[in-house]
């Protein structure tokens, strides 16, 4: 049953993957922590799936899917977030001729929609209490660098975890 | 060209799309042009973009069985590599060191997600209605995430309608 439930959540997932994978990640983050995964894992594994290639949606399925039920859950629920986008792929010719939608009110709206799924995702992944001073440092340099220089988010990511292991090592020789 | 596009998925997500453009037109299998309209397409479809632009692109090729080797060649190397780092960090995720690193790259997401947000909201024009719409949507998402399904679909056709009505 728990196979099926992780199925299913990640159909789900992959039927609102408007507008590029971050915009799901608070849905998630919301359908899988605590259930399938802890908080820690599920902020490294945001980390990983960001710094490895692919999509981030489809990296985050693999490793939840893997964490649950090793290789077939690995499989599982990959395939299950990429099912409805390809489905609509395939379906789209016939129902773009049947249903005369306007395009530019259309692009509005999922817009609209993809602006508060990323929202909602910030919202999900803000840190909460009790607060690591280092850990929310490195969370505002990061926004920083990313939102206003050209820095490259990746270096951001190895970076933060390379100050971050220092600063441990540091404390733990002191 | 199964192996053309696997190769091209190193670089990974959003960054991916531009070299899959670049790689199909070397390729001479699409045009500037056609791949911008081909990319434009692929937006509106739900789905990792990378995805989306490359079944498209091999669905115009080839017909299916170039949807089907595109889809596979996005997919199927990060799925190993994802599964390779999932296998490792089962073995070595206690080890300190790798602790460290990893809380300290997790801490870096919610500020990468809020400068995709910040350069989102820069890239629409603003009117109170939207803002408005935007807002209400998203209180509804995380009041009722358990709904966001329903939500999010029944709000686009919502506001798809509202749109029409008007702004146009």
């Amino acid at each position: 049953m728990e196979f099926l439930a992780l199925v299913w959540t990640f159909f789900k997932i992959g039927v609102i993957s408007f507008g590029g994978g971050w915009t799901v990640v608070g849905l998630i983050k919301a359908e899988t922590v605590p259930r399938w995964i802890d908080e820690a894992g599920f902020s490294s594994l945001l980390a990983i799936a960001q710094a490895t290639p692919g999509p981030v949606a489809l990296n985050a399925a693999t490793m939840v899917g893997w964490r649950t039920f090793g290789l077939p859950g690995a499989i599982a629920a990959t395939l299950a977030v990429i099912a409805f986008p390809l489905l609509a792929i395939t379906g789209a010719g016939v129902i773009g001729k049947r249903l005369r939608l306007d395009p530019i009110a259309l692009k509005t709206a999922l817009k609209t929609g993809t602006l508060a799924m990323m929202a909602m995702t910030l919202y999900y992944l803000l840190p909460a209490p009790p607060f690591d001073p280092i850990l929310l440092g490195i969370g505002l340099v990061s926004f920083v660098l990313v939102a206003f220089t050209k820095v490259n988010p990746l270096l951001v990511i190895l970076g933060a975890g390379a100050v971050k292991t220092v600063i441990e090592a540091l404390q733990m020789h002191v | 060209m199964f192996f053309g596009i696997s190769s091209l998925t190193i670089g990974g997500g959003y960054a991916m799309v531009p070299v899959i453009g670049s790689a199909l037109e070397r390729r001479g299998w699409t045009t500037e042009e056609e791949f911008y309209e081909l990319f434009a397409v692929a937006q509106s479809f739900p789905g990792p973009l990378a995805l989306t632009t490359a079944a498209i692109a091999g669905k115009n090729l080839a017909g299916p069985r170039g949807a089907a080797a595109g889809v596979a060649g996005v997919i199927l190397p990060p799925f190993g590599i994802i599964v390779a780092v999932a296998a490792l960090l089962g073995r070595f995720g206690e080890e300190p060191h790798l602790r460290a690193f990893l809380a300290g790259a997790g801490a870096t997401v919610p500020g990468l997600v809020a400068a995709m947000l910040v350069k989102l909201a820069k890239g629409r024009k603003w009117t109170w209605v939207r803002a408005l719409e935007t807002l209400g949507l998203f209180l509804a998402l995380i009041l009722v995430p358990r709904a966001s399904l329903p939500l999010f679909l029944g709000g686009v056709v919502i506001l798809y309608l509202l749109e029409r009505r008007w702004n146009s």
